[in-house]
């Protein structure tokens, strides 16, 4: 028992340390670091690539990555775009951390090689030393993973406690307005702050390395049970954070003595510890608060100056009155139809592989729809699409090949059955936050992969279950017409849906939920459960699509860190445009063909870079390109069109008489801060 | 009803009795009873922090009261849900407007008027393609004639994201009045409105409480606006209501006067100088 216990410590240690590096980012600088899986990797990749690559000894190589490289990515990373993100609505600030989530693992790949790592070495030399300790034995690596937690506890606490900085840095986390005001330069101590972050990343990858192995999928995992040791203690309280994450490190390796060892059970339960935790957090604070909720840090200065909720990705809060057209016929939607006219006849005039690719972009763009629906309709960052995709594809390929079922049959009663989840996870998560929603939606994803998509039954040893194209649909080109017509069909209802009472009622929801209940007398609820079932059964519906497209329902093409690539595709292209999607799928299915095709071997992984950083964008462009481009169109028309009125962006201020104010006057102003002052 | 405060005599359409709200060691509302009845103008006012907002929030079912009722038509709403008060007929305002910022003005009063109608259409839209629809004549005359009683005709097809204050609070109330309330809770219209705008509001008020029949509960800071469309007036500080009875009455109140102190005593005095009767006509 005791040597499950201190193998348990040194993996609730490296937890531990994790945990503290995300918490100490969200409480100092208010951004939750999704991006910390890839901080893990790209500075275990670093390290690995000094240490058996080059052959630099430990010391130097630990050194160089843990305090030169380290702290250099996180004040570079800090300056350059984390900065940016305290002053941009939530879900963008999710995002743009995602964006970089979805770039640094490639960028790491490009910078070091993307051979296989089949063995990462940790900070203790080889062959590993071993200590017996009260009839037990401990390795040197465990031995370094208690004394790395020991050490930051109590310099941690030094720092903060006793030291001039720890009270610059205890005053700017009470409430950064007035730490301003008092003279702390929040830059310089956020900086730091990210700095401290980013060295302990570097040493939780480096440390884990070994364990879960040096990969994003890997990390994603570390990542997930930090997250569930942080959500624990609220996002806020770090002695909670740390013991969380060691009692779950404890009870991960405890369990094992009772369980039996080949198991596929075991390994099961093991991986769904944290996720067990996650689960139990969130209950309590349903039943204690009623609600999981963010908790706002600062001051009462701080609340009145925080750039509200309200903008989401999509949603640009504009600067200059805009005119709402409803006509049929606006520019927007002639723009669209020529657009997707010329999608249209793409697989008429390509051949071959290019004609693969596009038939696979239209599939994309189906499952793309569904994160139009939840986070374009509804407002919620839903991190776990990709697996209702997944879920669809498995179950659709048990009807179609196992049952013997027609595929399209099959496809829609999969995502018919997908759908129910999707209900009840949007129940579960109706009264959380943005913050809490992704977290949750994120813990889902992980799950869903661990307990279900590693199931023989869908797994096969790795090669899937056959997925079979209709009769008709056995070529690519009929093929790439039937997810072009599931894609027409769906945007249709879509359109209908924005255009409707229902859309209506949608935008007075996510814009805000006390005036709609009070006001309009809404139920938020049905609501909101309503475009998760329908966000669910599309993604369902695109999964066995993409199923029958790759020919094989593989389950490990569903992997939650592809789903945040495929978030990251679609939001730079547009999560409110109902062309977006299919844009996004052929940028996301032909874009690495072009650079396989045209460009070095070693320029692959640049396309899901540039996916990345164009999520990074939002934080620029919040609408995504095609709305950005229609944007430019649109002012490009207004200009060459004669008698054109006068540029709103031009003008200062435009008085307007308004009919019938008896004589008062309506100020339009350029700015709405200025027409409130 | 705080002892020895007199209540109006007519049947209440909303009414609060007894409420009280603990945020743990503060009470925001202490014991407080009010009512409002058919077709009248109601102000409640307060110092800063004297929980009106408070108790907005506990009447249109936002929060839920430590203790007390709240009423509509004499049926006890307490464990009503707000969407439930709606569909009794209560509407409100809130003191930073609550914007749908995506809508354009008009779609603010389309939807409000759609729903009044029935929430059905939320889910039969979607099955009968409506989204492609014309919009029906009718909808289109009641939300055009809201549009132009409160001088928003020609901002009807503008987004509300840039608006200034003064014209959200304007589609506020507009959205407001399309779901057709039989009892209003305004909070703080006139708040970042210009003297002609709140004319226009006052005016608007007494139109739709002479033509319609609507009651209205009314939080103000703006103390002449208040002397000048309320009947009957409520006075909290700190939570607790300190007084209530007819304008001239809560004029001359000495509990009122020491609440309040300053600034707003002097406004007191003016708004008694003046004469309510003589401001209205003025903004008129």
């Amino acid at each position: 028992m005791l040597a499950y216990i201190l193998a348990g410590l040194a993996l609730g240690s490296i937890y531990a340390i994790a945990a503290a590096s995300i918490t100490i980012t969200y409480v100092s600088t208010g951004i939750l670091n999704f991006a910390f899986g890839s901080f893990a990797f790209f500075l275990a990749r670093t390290y690995y690539w000094l240490n058996s690559q080059h052959g630099w000894p430990i010391v130097p190589a630990a050194l160089m990555t843990l305090l030169v490289i380290a702290p250099a990515l996180g004040a570079f990373l800090y300056a350059v775009l984390l900065r940016h993100l305290r002053q941009v609505p939530k879900l963008i600030q999710i995002v743009a951390t995602i964006g970089l989530f979805v770039a640094m693992p490639p960028l790491a790949l490009v910078l070091y090689g993307s051979e296989t790592i089949n063995t990462a070495p940790g900070l203790s030399p080889q062959p590993e030393h071993v200590y017996h300790v009260l009839g037990t034995v401990v390795s040197l690596d465990e031995v370094i993973a208690y004394s790395f937690l020991a050490g930051i506890v109590v310099l941690g606490t030094v720092l903060l406690r006793f030291t001039d900085i720890g009270l610059r840095v205890r005053g700017l986390v009470s409430t950064r307005a007035l730490a301003s005001l008092s003279g702390i330069n929040p830059f310089v101590i956020s900086i730091g702050v990210w700095v401290i972050a980013s060295v302990l990343a570097g040493l939780t990858g480096v440390l884990a390395a070994p364990s879960v192995g040096l990969t994003p999928d890997g990390m994603t995992g570390l990542m997930a049970a930090a997250f569930a040791a942080v959500i624990a203690a609220r996002l806020r309280s770090m002695p909670v954070t740390v013991v969380v994450a060691l009692l779950m490190g404890v009870v991960t390796d405890v369990i094992q003595e009772y369980l039996p060892q080949t198991s596929s059970l075991t390994a099961a339960i093991v991986q769904s510890i944290p996720f067990v935790v996650t689960a139990l957090a969130f209950s309590y604070f349903y039943v204690r608060y009623g609600a999981v909720r963010d908790v706002a840090g600062g001051g009462s200065l701080d609340s009145a100056i925080e750039v509200q909720g309200g903008a989401r990705p999509g949603l640009t809060p504009r600067t200059r009155p805009v005119l709402v057209s409803r006509s049929m016929l606006s520019f927007g939607t002639v723009g669209s139809l020529v657009v997707l006219a010329l999608i249209a006849v793409l697989p008429l005039v390509v051949g071959g592989y290019w004609l693969t690719l596009v038939a696979g972009g239209f599939v994309y763009g189906v499952i793309f729809l569904s994160f139009t629906l939840a986070l374009g309709e509804g407002g919620f960052l839903w991190l776990c699409l990709i697996s209702f995709a997944g879920l669809g594809a498995v179950v659709a390929a048990q009807f179609a090949t196992v049952a013997g079922w027609p595929p399209l049959l099959a496809v829609a009663v999969a995502a018919v059955i997908v759908t129910p989840v999707g209900i009840l996870l949007g129940l579960l998560t109706t009264r959380f936050g943005e913050l809490y929603v992704a977290l949750a939606t994120l813990t889902f994803g992980l799950l869903v992969e661990t307990l279900v998509f590693t199931m023989n039954r869908f797994l096969q040893d790795g090669i899937g279950v056959p997925m079979p194209r209709p009769g008709w649909a056995i070529g690519d080109r009929p093929f790439a017409y039937l997810a072009l017509g599931v894609f027409a069909i769906i945007a249709v209802f879509l359109l209908n849906l924005r255009r409707s009472t229902t859309g209506l009622a949608l935008s007075a929801v996510r814009r805000s939920e006390a005036a709609s209940t009070s006001v309009l007398g809404l139920g938020v609820v049905g609501l909101r459960v309503l475009v998760c079932a329908l966000a669910a059964f599309v993604a369902g519906l695109g999964g066995g699509l993409l199923a029958m497209y790759s020919g094989t329902a593989l389950p490990t093409e569903y992997s939650t860190y592809a789903g945040l690539a495929w978030l990251a595709v679609l939001v730079t292209i547009g999560v409110r445009s109902v062309i977006a999607p299919i844009v996004a799928g052929l940028c996301f299915s032909v874009v690495p063909g072009l650079f396989q095709t045209y460009l070095p071997a070693g320029w692959g992984n640049l396309p899901t870079i540039l996916f990345g950083l164009g999520a990074i964008g939002l934080v620029l462009n919040p609408d995504g390109s095609v709305t950005l481009v229609a944007r430019w169109f649109e002012t490009l028309a207004s200009r060459l069109r004669p008698g054109r009125p006068p540029d709103i962006d031009d003008t200062e201020l435009i008085i307007a008489e308004t009919a019938g104010t008896g004589g008062g006057a309506t100020v339009l102003a350029s700015s709405p801060q200025r027409a409130n002052s | 009803m705080t002892a020895g405060l007199a209540a109006p005599a007519v049947p209440a359409r909303l009414a609060a009795e007894g409420v009280t709200v603990r945020f743990g060691g503060i009470v925001a509302c202490d014991n407080v009873s009010l009512s409002v009845p058919p077709a009248a103008v109601v102000g409640l006012i307060g110092p800063n922090g004297a929980g009106k907002s408070t108790l907005f929030s506990v009447l249109s079912g936002l929060r839920r009261p430590t203790r007390g009722r709240v009423r509509i038509d004499g049926d006890d709403v307490t464990r009503s849900a707000p969407q439930a008060r709606v569909r009794r007929g209560l509407g409100r305002t809130f003191q930073h407007p609550e914007m749908f910022d995506e809508l354009s003005v008009r779609d603010h009063l389309v939807v409000a008027d759609r729903l009044r109608l029935g929430t059905r259409r939320v889910w039969a839209d979607i099955a009968t393609g409506r989204g492609f629809h014309p919009r029906g004549p009718g909808e289109d005359d009641r939300v055009d004639a809201l549009l132009e009683s409160l001088g928003l005709s020609s901002i009807a097809n503008a987004s509300v994201r840039a608006l200034p204050l003064g014209l959200m609070r304007l589609v506020e109330l507009g959205r407001a009045l399309a779901a057709e309330p039989s009892v209003l809770l305004l909070d703080e219209p006139s708040s970042g409105l210009d003297t002609a705008e709140s004319a226009e509001v006052v005016a608007v008020l007494r139109h739709v409480v002479a033509a319609r029949g609507i009651s209205i509960l009314l939080v103000e800071h703006d103390v002449e606006l208040v002397m000048a469309l309320c009947e009957y007036i409520y006075v909290l500080d700190f939570g607790v209501l300190i007084a209530s009875g007819a304008p001239g009455q809560i004029r001359a109140d000495p509990a009122v006067r020491a609440a309040y102190l300053g600034t707003e005593s002097e406004r007191l005095d003016e708004a008694a100088r003046s004469g309510a009767t003589e401001l209205s006509e003025e903004r008129a």
